[in-house]
């Protein structure tokens, strides 16, 4: 083989060579095979979750139920004479509710609730079966009635967000004093003497207890505006109907009610 | 006891199937019940969002409800103080982020979002046993419901963020399998649920109430 020969073959198979790398290079690679670098980022979630917030130290709150099923409510956790027989409906044609208290077991393991009851004598507190009772609601209202200087503020979480002047019972038909709830809501009735709207609560005449469904306290509005403030009714808590009616947007049922 | 009685809750047998299948407890030892509203509240008709379709916005709103569902759990639980120990310290914790879940949802669906629900949680809130159990069966229940929907939704933005808090909701299923001595992880492979299995169960419950009626008409009898 001459020398100018076995140049032209050593050229032949570089160019060859040459030729086979840029065809590996170009050939498609197996879809197994690795890419990398070539992923997007991850794309930039929809939702800004906001850090884990614990519950805040809640001084200003109430928890109230539903009685679901009529009960006995008893001295003590299932245990003690009977203190009142609670129905599932108020005379207002409500849902029956009692502010609940504190909670404890008894002897068997069964849970009981302390709650303040819509009851005679005012201020009476007895202990339900937990079954008894719906789902606990919180509120985080209180609604504060003082009889001498006639007023009524509404606080929420502590801060006063109501007041208004108002009319109480006269000497011979005292309001109540005391710790109570509001227990109902009643609208669109038809009676200008309560005003357009009436709050049902769990406070009662210790005198009118022949007054009919038992002579409770209502908190409502009136169709004599010119008497309050002033010891003007028959134990209910009497307000202008303009006050009433802006109670009645911010004050929920199953607040607490304290008269003093 | 009625706190503690799920046998008597168990409706359909739905819920039982749920948590049978996580290992957690037999059939006819869970919760029960009927959803009232929530069967609606769960099948969602929202108008699109500006910047979501309206399936993703039906999606974030079933998610949004699970949400509400075990954050008031929790909540309630910690707010009862009958829990002790590592039950006590986990239902904070988790309670926690289950209310941060709420509030990135609601922030998000701005006015499309919808309204929490009455809850009644019968008891399982005040008893340690009942309260495990019932956790694990809400976290396990939310995976499979985040697996469900994920696929489906539309938006990259909102998949990404259901797979942050699916992921989550797993730490918390595994967490409270844990404490309640069952085994965190036993299969290769998790199986997803589809909303109408998910809202059968949850309407098994009887957990989500209608509101009370608190509000009528007749004339007061109030002493005056």
């Amino acid at each position: 083989m001459s020398s100018v020969t076995v140049g032209r073959t050593v050229i032949t198979l570089a160019a060859a060579g040459v030729l086979g790398f840029a065809a590996l290079l170009l050939w498609p690679a197996p879809e197994s095979a690795p890419r990398l670098g070539g992923l997007p980022g991850p794309p930039t979630p929809a939702l800004d979750v906001p850090a884990p917030a614990s519950l805040e130290r809640e001084p200003h709150l109430a928890m109230w139920a539903v009685v679901e099923h009529p009960a006995t409510a008893r001295e003590a956790p299932g245990a003690g004479a009977a203190v009142a027989r609670l129905r599932t409906r108020t005379p207002d044609g409500t849902d029956n509710l009692v502010l609940v208290q504190r909670r404890a077991r008894d002897g068997r393991g069964r849970v009981w609730v302390e709650a303040r009851l819509p009851v005679l004598p005012n201020g009476t507190t007895g202990w339900l079966p937990r079954g008894a009772l719906g789902g606990y609601r919180i509120v985080r209202t209180h609604l504060v009635v003082d009889l001498t200087r006639r007023t009524a503020t509404l606080t929420r979480r502590g801060r006063r967000v109501f007041g208004a002047r108002v009319g109480v019972g006269l000497p011979q038909w005292p309001t109540p004093r005391g710790r109570f709830y509001i227990r109902s809501k009643l609208v669109r009735y038809r009676s200008s003497f309560y005003g357009p709207l009436a709050f049902g609560t769990s406070a009662r005449s210790a005198v009118l207890t022949d007054w009919p469904d038992g002579g409770f306290v209502g908190v409502h509005g009136t169709d004599r505006p010119d008497l309050i403030p002033g010891p003007i009714s028959h134990g209910c808590i009497r307000m202008r109907n303009s006050d009433i009616v802006r109670l009645g947007r911010l004050m929920p049922v199953g607040t607490p009610l304290t008269i003093r | 006891m009625h706190e503690l009685s799920f046998d008597r809750l168990d409706v359909d047998g739905a819920l039982a199937d749920a948590a049978e299948r996580a290992g957690v407890m037999s059939r006819g030892t869970f919760l029960a019940g009927a959803l009232g509203g929530t069967a609606a509240l769960l099948g969602f008709a929202a108008e699109p969002a500006a910047a979501q379709s309206a399936r993703d916005v039906s999606i974030l709103n079933y998610a949004l409800t699970l949400e509400y569902l075990q954050a008031s759990f929790y909540t309630e639980a910690e707010r009862m103080k009958a829990l002790r120990g590592r039950a006590a310290e986990a239902a904070e914790v988790v309670g926690a982020v289950e209310r941060a879940h709420v509030k990135a949802f609601r922030d998000v669906l701005g006015g499309k979002a919808v309204g929490r629900p009455s809850f009644d949680f019968q008891g399982t809130t005040e008893d340690q046993n009942a309260f495990l159990k019932t956790a694990v069966a809400f976290e396990d229940l939310a995976v499979e419901a985040y697996k469900g929907q994920a696929p489906r939704l539309q938006a990259n933005s909102a998949l990404a963020a259901a797979l942050a808090i699916h992921s989550v909701e797993a730490r918390h299923a595994a967490w409270m399998r844990y404490l309640f001595g069952v085994e965190p992880a036993t299969r290769a492979f998790d199986q997803p649920r589809s909303k109408q299995q998910i809202t059968r169960v949850v309407n098994s419950t009887n957990f989500i109430t209608g509101s009370p009626s608190t509000e009528g008409r007749r004339t007061p009898s109030y002493t005056g």
